[in-house]
Parts: structure tokens; sequence; C-alpha cells
């Protein structure tokens, strides 16, 4: 009873010490004092890690934490009720929904932006954050209490966020989720191909409901690429410059296929191009492309795989040289 | 033209010439608790580690001769200092930007990095999250409010004495009592 006791008084005085320690009224004489603490009993470590770590918890899980909180409320009050109804499954099946739904239901309106061939757009959202879409990209935008939720059909995007802790910024592409609280990056999401890019501050990319796979918390300087339907992701080191440049009117590349570059440009450019086979559409391009006029564009990309182009329905398609001696 | 002097890296074995300085020994003996009380304020491991080896920069660097009488307050103090300097003006709660502070030092080594958030970063569980939530609900009510502003809306000790009418101190109580329950009911 006695070591039990003094358990809960050393479980108590950690928490003081981790409260006091966050005080804004800390001195030394405080960091002092702390450390003889800690010296008096080997013990106290311990404690003191415990109840840092559940510290450390919340803060990490604060939004979902209050939102948890929230939607708790709704919760209890169907369940007082339930006594009125006799179907226990129900009521239950109530209780799930009132859980799952949550901000959604107060959300604002929904705003859509699409752009077309060529076209670039900047949308200044209402809470400060911005969105550069290239072109011919759909996405639509809703603004609620508790979450920013974005919804990229297709397309590629550079989003500014603002930081706002309690309102996470979620953006729906296929069978991800891109979450973020305050930042800058890319998504592109065309053909099923998911990458994202991370230029300033953190970004998770997680399945979206119903899709297996892992999380992955993404920093300045990487990119994540994921094909849709798969399980997998994967995570490289990327130059911003590669997912911003569009931006400027550059297109850069390092090691991609040269259909991404192809989906990229016709994007861009009204006449379409085509690759003429699978072998020519896997071969990896690197470069920085001046996006000026389609033609120009077109010669200097088939310079760099070795392809020449034939015009057809409209517009152009990709061949491969043929080789000397066939 | 020999004139680049040899940078030496800063050594701390006990052979080194650091070594006789009281101020780094009270250093070297004092580092894991160090890092303790920075954590407490940076909301993560790694922020904290950084800050324990600037201050080692600190204190490495210090004029020798200047003898303290008691070297492990100097020590606290200058530590003190470091963190609230470092810290100052940034809310509370709003852990994720010392992940940010944090992520930045991460090293990018080219393919396959990190898939799994260290340990200090993670977030929760769907399950985790359910047990986090209800151990809050079921606390009592004015140590419920002052977790909830403080911790999870990341109002100051200050802001959440105003908001709930009561004195710093009391905040501070209620805040720390309800860590200690948490801690007794979630703690692994």
């Amino acid at each position: 009873m006695t070591g039990a006791g003094r358990d809960q008084d050393r479980m108590a005085e950690a928490a003081d010490w981790v409260i006091r320690l966050q005080a804004g009224d800390l001195d030394g004489a405080d960091g002092l004092a702390f450390d003889a603490w800690l010296q008096a009993d080997d013990r106290n470590a311990t404690a003191y890690d415990a109840a840092l770590a559940i510290d450390q918890e919340f803060e990490t899980n604060a939004a979902a934490v209050r939102e948890g909180l929230r939607t708790r409320r709704p919760g209890r009050v169907l369940a007082f009720r339930r006594p009125y109804y006799a179907a226990g499954a129900a009521a239950a099946a109530a209780f799930a929904a009132a859980l799952i739904v949550p901000a959604m239901m107060v959300s604002t309106t929904t705003a859509a932006y699409a752009t077309g061939t060529g076209e670039h757009r900047t949308v200044s959202l209402a809470d400060g954050s911005k969105i550069d879409l290239d072109a011919s990209s759909r996405l639509s935008v809703t603004l609620g209490r508790h979450e920013r939720q974005v919804t990229m059909a297709e397309g590629q995007a550079v989003f500014d966020v603002t930081h706002d802790s309690r309102r996470p910024f979620l953006i729906a592409a296929g069978d991800r989720t891109v979450r973020v609280v305050g930042t800058q990056f890319d998504v592109r999401h065309r053909a099923g191909h998911l990458s994202v890019t991370v230029t300033r501050g953190t970004v998770e990319v997680l399945p979206a409901d119903g899709a297996s796979g892992q999380t992955f918390r993404l920093h300045p300087g990487q990119r994540l690429e994921h094909q849709e339907g798969a399980i997998s992701a994967q995570v490289a080191a990327a130059a911003p410059d590669q997912a911003l440049g569009w931006r400027s009117g550059r297109l850069v590349y390092r090691d991609q296929p040269l259909s991404i570059v192809v989906a990229d440009l016709n994007a861009e450019f009204a006449k379409p191009i085509r690759i003429a086979d699978p072998a020519l559409a896997a071969t990896p391009v690197s470069g920085v492309f001046i996006v000026d006029s389609e033609d120009a564009v077109v010669r200097r990309l088939a310079l760099l795989v070795s392809a020449h182009t034939v015009p057809s329905d409209g517009g152009v398609t990709l061949k491969r040289n043929e080789t000397p001696n066939r | 033209m020999g004139q680049t002097k040899p940078v030496s890296p800063p050594s701390s074995g006990p052979g080194s010439p650091a070594g006789d300085d009281p101020l780094v020994e009270a250093y070297l003996a004092r580092r894991a608790n160090l890092i303790r009380f920075f954590a407490a304020r940076t909301g993560s491991h790694a922020a904290a580690e950084d800050l324990a080896q600037e201050l080692y920069l600190k204190v490495a660097g210090r004029p020798p001769g200047e003898v303290a009488e008691n070297p492990a307050a100097l020590l606290y103090r200058i530590a003190t200092n470091l963190m609230v300097d470092r810290t100052r003006g940034e809310a509370r709660a709003s852990a994720r930007d010392a992940h940010w502070r944090g992520a930045v030092h991460t090293t990018i080594a080219g393919e396959d990095i990190a898939q799994e958030p260290p340990a200090d970063e993670a977030a929760a569980s769907r399950q985790r999250l359910r047990q986090l939530v209800e151990a809050v609900a079921e606390l009592p009510p004015q140590m419920q409010r002052a977790f909830t502003l403080h911790k999870l809306e990341g109002r100051s000790h200050a802001d959440t004495a105003l908001a709930m009418g009561i004195s710093v101190k009391s905040v501070e109580k209620h805040i720390s009592a309800a860590l200690k329950n948490l801690t007794a009911r979630l703690g692994r």
C-alpha cells in the first residue's frame, strides 16, 4: 500500500514537472530543482518520461482529439434516446453514423475549379490559402469548420496552405488522401498516377477510406509516387524545381517516363501528342523543358528520346527512330 | 599559403582539454536530464536533442578561466535562457511546428527514406485515438476544461486562467492533475 502510494506521488510529481517546465515564468532555479529531483531516485526519470510521452501524444493528436470530443456529444444524446427504440441494431447504426459523419454536416458551400488546355489559374481561398492550378485540372474545395477538404479529380496544383492546426487541410486524390497543416507542396494526379512533392512543412499521404497501404510523412525535398490501386508507394528525394517549374513555364524531370512528360504537355497544348509504342512510353526522361511553342517543345523532346514525329489525327505521334541495321 | 588553421571538431572525451572545464563536466554528467528538461517544451525529442547540442556548443565555447561557483546552476541558467529564447512567441500545443523544426534537420538520404515516422511523431491509430478521447472526456470538469483549453486548443497558461476565471497557479494544478490522471490511465 505504501509502495503504491509512493508511486502515485511520484507520478503526480512527474506530471507537475512536465507542466511546470512548460510554464511561462520558468527560470534557471526550476531547472536545477528538476535536475535534483531526477537525481534523487532513478524511478523519477521513468515516471517523468511516461508523463512526457502522454503529454506529447496529446499535443501531436490535439486536433483529432478535439474533433473526437466534439463528435462524442451527439453520440451521447442518441444513447439516451435508445430505450425508446426497440431495435438496438438500428440505434447502434445511427450512433455510428453520428460518429462517422463529423464536420461534413456543417460544411459550407463547395466551390469547383477547372482549367482548360493551356490555361493556368490561381485560386485564393477564404482561409488565405492559395492554389495554383495547372492546365487541364479539375478540383473542388470545401472549407468546413473543422477541416478544409479538396477533392482533386484530375490535374496538378501547387498548394500554399495557411497554417491552421485546428482545421487540417485534406486533399483526396483517388485512393490516397494528402493531409497537411500548413505548408507548400505540389500534388499531381493524372491518369491514375499520384505524385506529391513537398517544398515546405510536412505533409502526410494516407490511404483513403477503404484503400490499403502505409501512411507516409513527407518532409521538404521529398517526393512520393503512387500508382492508383497499388498498395505501395515510393519516397525519394526531389528538387522542388521539378514539381513547381510548371508555374513559370518550365517542366523539370528527372528519370520520369516519357508517358508522364507527354501527359503534362498534353495538358498545356491543344494538339494531342501520342506515343507510338509502350517501350518508347517507358523511356526515362531527364531535363528541363521551356514551354513555349508546342512544335518547338515536341522537337526537343523527340531529340532527347531518339524519336521523330509524324502527324496523326489532328495531333502528332512520337515514333522511335529506326535503327540503321533494320 | 598555410593561412588556414585546421578547425578541430568539438571533442567531448575525458582526456580533451574541455574535460577540465567544470561547466563542460557538468554538461556531460547531465546531458540526459537536460534533454528531458528541453523536451517538455520543444514537443519532440529530436528538437530537444538539437537544443542540447546547441547548449554544448555554447558551453564548450565559453572562454576558459571563468570559474563558476556552482557549475550546475550556471548550466541550467544558460539552458533555460536558450530554451525560452527558442520557444518564445510560439503557441504551445503547436506541436506540429516543433515537428517541422525537427523535420528540417532530417537528412535526406536518397531512396527509401523513413517510411515509419519516429515514435514521438507518430499519429495515433484510430483505436488509440478513441482511448485518448475517452480518457479526456472522463476527467473531472475543471481538469478537463483546463486541459482542453491549454493542451488541445493551444492557449497559454495565462490565457487559460483568464478564460476560466482562475489563477495561473490553479490552471497549472488542474493541467498537472489531468496529466497525472491520463498518464496513469493511458501510459504504456
